[in-house]
């Protein structure tokens, strides 16, 4: 196994070292952030679970095994942390999916100020696609295409962090995309030709 | 081959072994129906991958993180100092009722053997007294010989 820069950063952090925690939240601060709101589309609440999640691995330091890369830990408690949060009918009623001509409540997730009124459109068109997309598919299908789609883990490491096998990982990620094709049939007006790599 | 319709997105994934994928293309090359349901595939990924990508933190997100774990650090204090104090509090009755159960197992225990003693004597005493019918002991003293007698006994001598 190639050298973990942050699996050595959580082990000095096991040891007492706190300012080898806050480097291990710098490196990867970003990376979290992302990830929620992937999960939830929602830049406020994405925020609110990524710190939820180093709050965990605060706690979790004296749990930490190296056994798997330091990413699938941190995705593992990120994911199912995620998963709960989605489960809590609280969240449930302020995650749901708006309805066609809702403005998106994620302005962060816009497309840039460069693009013209119509990509502006259906980029929020999308989005709010999307959101309806994730709403609806079931959470193990949701967590695998988050991770495999939108955070480009390879399905070995997505079945690390689900704890499953490859071949249930690549069913997952399969209805998941089919789902996905179903609801974003609408945008699809000219399909690419060339192969996308995760 | 028959429809590799489960094996598509893996395809577009390039996850499948590079033997699979080949055998998988060749079947596109040759049927409609899975090639149109391979560029469907494509397609809903590559709308994924368009999405605008996820926002910054906020430039308060690490002060407010230091916020939580300075909270949590006194949460968890406060506790550890609570359950000292109920250590200290339960102490005191803990250890009387340890004495208690000292002294409680030691007086059965002396019990039980003056009762084992007892026993012993008894079983001797009765000796005695049926030998004693019989008229063939005169004195306390013989209690001794009787004993001695049946040690022999239970060993097998006369």
């Amino acid at each position: 196994m190639a050298p973990d820069p942050d699996a050595a950063l959580m082990l000095a952090f096991q040891q007492g070292d706190e300012a080898a925690f806050r480097t291990l939240f710098e490196r990867n601060a970003r990376a979290m952030v992302s990830f929620c709101h992937h999960f939830v589309r929602d830049a406020a609440r994405a925020e609110e679970l990524a710190q939820d999640v180093f709050l965990k691995l605060h706690q979790a330091r004296g749990r930490y095994r190296q056994t798997a890369r330091f990413k699938t830990f941190l995705y593992r408690i990120a994911s199912n942390h995620c998963l709960n949060e989605l489960r809590r009918g609280e969240y449930a009623s302020r995650s749901a999916a708006p309805r066609d001509g809702e403005p998106s409540q994620d302005l962060d997730a816009l497309p840039s100020s460069a693009a013209t009124p119509e990509e502006t459109a259906r980029g929020a068109a999308l989005e709010r696609a999307v959101r309806r997309l994730l709403a609806r598919l079931p959470e193990s299908q949701r967590a695998a295409l988050v991770l495999a789609r939108f955070e480009g883990l390879s399905y070995e490491e997505v079945a690390q962090v689900l704890e499953t096998t490859v071949p249930a990982v690549k069913s997952l990620v399969h209805r998941a995309t089919v789902a996905a094709a179903e609801a974003l049939a609408p945008f699809q007006a000219a399909p690419p030709q060339q192969e996308v790599l995760p | 081959m028959r429809h590799p319709t489960s094996d598509l997105t893996a395809l577009v994934d390039g996850a499948l072994p590079p033997e699979r994928a080949e055998a998988v293309r060749r079947h596109l090359a040759a049927c409609a129906g899975c090639a149109a349901e391979e560029r469907r595939l494509r397609g809903a990924v590559a709308l994924l991958a368009a999405l605008a990508p996820a926002p910054e933190p906020s430039p308060f997100f690490a002060a407010r993180l230091e916020a939580r774990l300075r909270a949590e650090g006194t949460r968890r204090a406060g506790w550890l100092a609570r359950l000292v104090a109920l250590r200290w509090r339960l102490a005191v009755p803990a250890a009387a009722l340890a004495a208690a159960a000292l002294v409680t197992t030691a007086s059965i225990r002396q019990a039980r053997g003056r009762e084992r003693a007892m026993a012993e004597q008894l079983e001797l005493l009765e000796d005695y007294e049926a030998v004693a019918s019989l008229g063939d002991v005169e004195a306390a003293e013989d209690v001794q010989v009787i004993a001695d007698l049946d040690a022999l006994e239970r060993e097998g001598r006369p």
